[in-house]
């Protein structure tokens, strides 16, 4: 009686997790080479970053770091020209990506259709995902340029696009918004591509216009991918920094400083490496939780 | 455990890496040092790459590699390479900059270091620019000064002649009222008297505030900095404000320029007069169309005419190796004729002064007189001695001033601001 009973509770639980656990280990030994490098390279410079939030480190050879606990994000609380500088970046990343969103949807569909050259065009709307930031940068900066842009002398104006208080933020939208549209428009052309044709055919013997097929058939269609080409175009564009760097370097009188810019100067320019540490923190924070909310609502709608 | 071991490893390889230095010369074999210029003008490239290889010829033991910086980034590489620990050696920079730098540590103490010749040299105002506390309490001499800029302004003759105007001297200045006078009887139709451009507007008014005064920061019993705006400091905020939105004798849309950029209005005589820097007159001379007479005013009288210095630097790092070749380096570099060099380069005003009674400082030509004249009123801005000067500067007062010159805020919101703000800027600074 008792062997029976006792047998399988013996035997049968230990022996999975033993099996498992040298699977996972012969696994976990391949892995290494790809896991040191991420280590050494990603997780430790992010977990010294989370560290240095949590100390009043300085720049300086006789700067003594001590461990300061939650002040610096009490500091951060209050600090009135940081939440403004959050502010513009929060306007930056929604307009850049949703505008994005809609000039690449625009354009994938253009790039969708039968039409000649298209191959070229295709290859064409590529052309600004092959330029760095910092090159962007600087060509925007002489369109932009008030006595020697082409945007003067086409719209024959003399506005200093990069220097008036109100233009400033909308001119270095606009470069946003051309930068990423290759990345978006892409993806939203492969998934245009992935819709079945059957679809298109059902609705059209029903005798469904232009309209009324793009909202029932290719946005619901589309609607994973939308997810999340939107969700990473957000995280890249809260996270931007060459581009602006190089447009205005924040400037006029800080409305364009961008959260990452504002970070970067307390480090590097001003010396406060420990506050910037934390302005990282809760940049990632926020970034998450935004994300969060919003993936979560989308797949409570899909689901 | 093992991955730990394996990771342990990985760092042991990655820090002896980054920490294993260049090692020490051998005796006999040159040493090597770097120094890093912010030479931009062609000519003053040119005059300082010369002059490194004139060195480089005279000493063999000691080469100098010559490292082309810029202005625009330079505060971000330096502290970068200083916290790298791999700093140039000797490094060019202005003196609100060393501030800084000197109380983090970075900078070598050149007190009993330099030269006696060199140090009788120059005058103890232009020493006093870059002697500032070490950050322990103690003071010190952080860099050689050398190149100075002053505020004159650049006038156009034709229209100047024209309305029949009083031409100052040095001895016998325009003060601001006669200033302003004369800009109200230049405005004609769509000409202005003066354009103030006004992109960086603080440290050309916290200079030209000395006129009156006003000082901006104030040091108590303890020690401790705090933003002043008195009626000393109003002054000259007033009158440029008046200028342009009262006697509407300034172009207000020449505010959001950078200095250069009202030259082309200058020269087409849509602006009789710019407050300038000296070294503005270069780009006169080069690009101004024929037959364009110009002249440099000397600059305005307030309660004095006294003005803010601002000097060039040469500074040697902490981190150098080699401290002793670069201050030899430093004092043949800076030698009066040298300096003569250097000064013609940049079309700035010599320390030096040897060089300040060369022929070449004192002609008449393209105003070289006037503008050496200028430098007996230079004197220390008490700014450039104020710790978190620069993030004030770019967080409060560079947003205030331009708000206040534009028009949008009062004067007494600006004072406000400038000292509200920028007092808690302070307070970080002062921990």
């Amino acid at each position: 009686m008792t062997l029976t009973a006792d047998r399988p509770v013996r035997t049968a639980p230990p022996k999975k997790p033993r099996k498992g656990g040298r699977q996972g280990r012969e696994a976990l030994l391949l892995m290494l080479p790809a896991l040191v490098p991420v280590l050494v390279f990603s997780v430790g410079p992010l977990l010294y970053g989370i560290f240095l939030a949590f100390t009043d480190a300085r720049s300086g050879r006789n700067a003594v770091t001590s461990f300061v606990g939650l002040s610096n994000f009490g500091d951060l609380l209050s600090d009135g020209d940081f939440w403004a500088s959050f502010r513009i970046g929060m306007i930056w990343a929604v307009s850049v990506t949703v505008l994005q969103f809609l000039a690449s949807l625009g354009l994938a569909l253009l790039l969708n259709q039968e039409m000649r050259f298209r191959g070229f065009a295709r290859v064409l709307a590529m052309v600004p995902w092959a330029m760095p930031p910092v090159v962007i940068g600087l060509m925007w900066r002489l369109v932009y340029h008030p006595d020697a842009g082409i945007l003067n002398s086409m719209l024959g104006t003399e506005v200093d696009w990069l220097n008036d208080f109100s233009i400033a933020l909308p001119a270095v939208i606009v470069v946003g918004i051309w930068t990423g549209m290759p990345q978006t428009t892409v993806v939203l052309l492969a998934g245009l591509q992935g819709v079945p044709k059957e679809l298109y055919e059902a609705v059209e013997v029903d005798g469904a216009g232009v309209w009324r097929r793009f909202w029932n058939i290719t946005l619901p269609q589309l609607r994973p991918v939308i997810v999340a080409i939107t969700s990473l175009d957000f995280v890249w564009n809260i996270n931007q920094f060459g581009l602006v760097y190089v447009l205005t370097q924040g400037g006029p009188g800080g409305q364009t400083r961008l959260p990452m810019l504002f970070a970067y100067e307390e480090a590097f320019r001003y010396g406060f490496f420990g506050y910037a540490a934390t302005l990282g923190v809760a940049i990632v924070i926020v970034v998450l939780a935004v994300l969060g909310v919003y993936l979560w609502r989308q797949m409570r709608e899909a689901s | 455990m093992r991955m730990r071991v394996v990771l342990a490893a990985g760092l042991l390889v990655l820090a002896a890496g980054c920490g294993s230095e260049s090692p020490a010369a051998a005796p006999g074999e040159p040493v090597k040092i770097k120094f890093q210029s912010l030479a931009w003008q062609k000519e003053s490239i040119a005059a300082n790459k010369q002059l490194v290889e004139e060195w480089n010829k005279a000493n063999p033991k000691i080469q100098v590699e010559y490292i082309q910086g810029s202005w625009d980034n330079v505060n971000d590489q330096l502290v970068t390479s200083f916290e790298a620990g791999d700093p140039p050696d000797v490094i060019h920079d202005d003196s609100p900059a060393l501030s800084g730098f000197a109380n983090r540590g970075y900078l070598l103490d050149l007190t009993d270091k330099v030269p006696a010749e060199l140090k009788s040299d120059i005058p103890q105002a232009a020493w006093d620019t870059v002697t500032f506390g070490d950050g322990k309490g103690g003071q010190g001499v952080y860099g050689v000064p050398f190149l100075q800029e002053s505020q004159v302004i650049i006038g156009n003759k034709k229209l100047l002649d024209k309305a029949g105007v009083r031409i100052p001297t040095p001895d016998n200045p325009w003060t601001w009222d006669e200033f302003a006078e004369i800009s109200k009887k230049l405005t004609k139709g769509d000409a202005y008297g003066v354009a103030w451009p006004m992109k960086s507007p603080v440290n050309k008014v916290l200079n030209l505030g000395l006129n009156f005064g006003g000082t901006f920061f104030q040091t108590d019993a303890a020690g401790k900095t705090t933003v002043k705006v008195g009626a000393e400091e109003r002054e000259v905020l007033q009158r440029i404000h008046d200028q342009l939105h009262k006697d509407k004798s300034a172009d207000p849309s020449a505010l959001g320029m950078g200095s250069a950029d009202p030259l082309p209005g200058f020269y087409a005589g849509k602006y009789a007069m710019l407050p300038v820097g000296v070294y503005l007159r270069q780009q006169v001379v080069e690009q101004a169309p024929d037959g364009f007479e110009w002249i440099t005013l000397p600059p305005l009288k307030g309660a004095t005419a006294e003005q803010g210095a601002v000097s060039q630097t040469l500074s040697v790092a902490t981190d150098s190796k080699y401290p002793e070749q670069s201050l030899k380096f430093i004092s043949f570099f800076l030698n009066g004729p040298n300096q003569v060099k250097l000064a013609k380069g940049d079309w700035l005003l010599p320390t030096s002064v040897k060089a300040a009674g060369d022929p070449a400082m004192t002609t008449e030509e393209n105003g070289w007189n006037v503008a050496t004249a200028s430098v007996k009123n230079l004197v220390v801005a008490p700014f450039l001695k104020v710790n978190g000067f620069d993030e004030w500067k770019s967080k409060v007062a560079t947003p205030a001033l331009q708000q206040y010159f534009a028009n949008k805020i009062t004067l007494d919101e600006t004072a406000k601001k400038l000292v509200d703000e920028g007092n808690k800027v302070l307070e970080r600074y002062n921990k």
